[in-house]
């Protein structure tokens, strides 16, 4: 199973970029709301949609789906 | 017929060319002959060994007398009970698909014994009780038991075990 | 060779071995599983993976907890024994190994005394499974008054104050509409006596003085009132499937009628620097074991996570579920009924970490 991302569907809140646990472990200003300051966490807003970066680090824990308000983020 | 496929193949092709076609019934006849030659031997009377092999006590006879039976479905009999016991035993099923008598055959007519012992890393499965054609294999306290009489060597049993806990080991009887 | 068999239905799990000797078949309930993966630790063949438990519990996807490679099954009925919800379960021949003395069996039960209980539904609330029903008959509540109350019909007015006033809604009212020939809202007006407790509230408040009524418990003390009139009946009934053994009823039963035995053990960690409060381990956990702490006044700042071990099973679900690994929980004993089997016993204390 994997994460994906339907660009057409996302608002670029970034909702799921600050709920992730593991991006929060990665650049910790994450938790909390800050933007991420590193392209090492697993996704991230770029030029107004979501883009993943680093999927093989999903743990499949389903946060971001939980959080996200468009289901533009999702396992399969 | 559960095993036995690709052991008919190769038997046919190894014993059967040096010896002129054979039908299985004819093999299997020579089988049963000299498992009622040993039965009688051990002391069992023709009605016992009939009963026993699920056969007429004529035919007993007869075949006691060396009648009734060509001699090349004896010698092609005797060299199958001379194969390693994995390939005596499932050939010998294969050909009589019948658990009972193919049991009763190859004891019979086995002149190896065999000491099985099951070790402590045993988790009571079943696989080898549920492999074993001999059927000498019980499960008794998430253990199993092999009787040593029963076990012929094929060691089926072994290959399947997930833990690697049955150990089979051929005694030496100095022939 | 003799060959398993599988079948999947909706996500429940069913693997088989037919043999002329033996059938055996393991079943796997999803619905009842918790995710804790003991089963996987302890197959003695690799045979089960624990999959995204997370994204499971939280509905994202729609598979099994569980996957049983059914080639590498070998039907021990280890992962039946050392569950700790009977989400597995091993049949030989129709039969389950959990009603086998051979085999060895996780101790655990949960129990409500009806003796003791005083069924005040306490641990109906507080299991975190719902799998307690409190059943009770309260007793009748003109059994436990005694009075006497009259209205004056000749004198009431039909103003209704007594029955808006009543805190038992013991005064029924027939209500119409005020017409011209007919310009009251009511038409009679009677009293339940099964629901009047003597308060005297509608006589005092009555402005034309229609109704009598006096109150014989206060006057004249409890003396005629049985006590077995005031005993609640009832019937306690725990749910085993769903029942988990975490001791939320045992913890808040008041008259400690509950009694839970847990079969595992040990220490419950939970690292909060690496914490990253998904939550993913609260929704997971069987137990109600975490929670997110509320802030008791504003500007307060709180725990990423809070954790009430006492109610915990050590299944492990949490560890398994945390992405970051904050989460680390030790089995220090595992119980279980007595075996003759080296193997099974060695394979059941490695549950221990």
């Amino acid at each position: 199973m994997e994460l994906k991302v339907d660009q057409e569907l996302c608002l670029g809140c970034g909702n799921c970029v600050v709920s992730c646990p593991v991006n929060a472990s990665i650049s910790p200003e994450a938790y909390g709301g800050h933007g991420p300051k590193t392209e090492d966490v697993i996704m991230m807003v770029e030029n107004g949609v979501v883009k993943l970066f680093n999927e093989d680090k999903c743990k499949r824990c389903g946060t971001c789906p939980l959080f996200c308000p468009t289901d533009a983020i999702y396992l399969e | 017929m559960r095993f036995v496929e690709i052991y008919i193949l190769k038997i046919n092709i190894s014993v059967i060319n040096t010896h002129g076609v054979q039908m299985p019934k004819h093999i299997v006849s020579g089988l049963k002959y000299l498992t009622a030659v040993e039965l009688i031997r051990d002391g069992l009377s023709q009605k016992e060994v009939a009963k026993i092999l699920e056969m007429d006590r004529s035919t007993v006879s007869h075949y006691l007398n060396g009648r009734n039976l060509s001699w090349n479905s004896i010698e092609v009999a005797e060299i199958i009970t001379k194969f390693c016991p994995r390939d005596f035993l499932t050939l010998t099923y294969a050909l009589l698909d019948n658990s009972e008598k193919t049991r009763i055959i190859v004891k019979t007519c086995s002149k190896k014994e065999f000491q099985a012992n099951i070790e402590e890393s045993c988790i009571g499965c079943g696989l080898c009780a549920d492999t074993c054609l001999m059927n000498a294999i019980v499960l008794d306290d998430l253990k199993a038991h092999i009787d040593s009489n029963w076990c012929n060597g094929c060691l089926m049993c072994r290959d399947v075990c997930p833990t690697n806990s049955i150990k089979i080991l051929e005694v030496e009887n100095g022939c | 060779m003799v060959a398993n068999t599988k079948e999947v239905k909706e996500n429940d799990i069913c693997v088989q071995r037919i043999s002329p000797e033996e059938k055996r078949e393991l079943n796997f309930k999803d619905d009842i599983c918790i995710g804790c993966g003991i089963c996987e630790k302890i197959c003695p063949v690799e045979a089960i993976d624990l999959g995204d438990i997370g994204a499971i519990e939280r509905n994202e996807i729609d598979e099994s907890k569980i996957s049983v490679d059914e080639e590498k099954c070998v039907l021990c009925g280890m992962c039946s024994s050392a569950c700790p919800v009977d989400a597995l379960e091993l049949k030989l021949d129709d039969k389950s190994i959990k009603e086998m003395d051979e085999y060895p069996q996780l101790i655990k039960s949960a129990e409500i005394d009806d003796e003791t209980c005083i069924y005040c539904k306490a641990c109906e609330t507080a299991c975190p499974r719902e799998a307690i029903t409190i059943a009770r008959i309260l007793p009748d509540r003109s059994k436990l008054v005694t009075g006497e109350i009259e209205i004056d019909k000749d004198t009431c007015i039909n103003c209704g104050v007594c029955e808006e006033m009543c805190p038992a809604d013991a005064i029924e009212m027939e209500h119409h509409l005020p017409t011209s020939s007919d310009p009251t809202i009511s038409s009679d007006i009677n009293v339940n006596k099964d629901k009047c407790v003597y308060c005297l509230i509608c006589k005092k408040s009555c402005p034309v003085d229609a109704i009598k009524a006096v109150c014989r418990s206060c006057s004249y003390g409890e003396y005629d009132l049985k006590p077995e009139d005031s005993e609640i009946e009832g019937s306690s009934f725990i749910d085993d499937d769903a029942c988990v053994n975490c001791g939320w009823c045992e913890e808040i039963c008041p008259v400690d009628a509950a009694k839970v035995e847990k079969s595992y053990a040990g220490e419950l960690d939970v690292d909060l620097e690496k914490c990253n409060a998904c939550g993913a381990c609260i929704d997971i956990c069987p137990c109600n074991v975490l929670s997110f702490p509320e802030s008791t006044k504003p500007g307060e700042i709180v725990e990423k996570l809070k954790k009430d071990e006492n109610f915990c099973i050590y299944c492990g679900a949490c560890e398994n579920v945390c992405p970051v690994e904050a989460i680390d929980v030790k089995r220090t004993d595992v119980k279980f009924t007595p075996t003759k089997s080296k193997s099974w016993k060695k394979q059941l204390e490695s549950l221990k970490t």
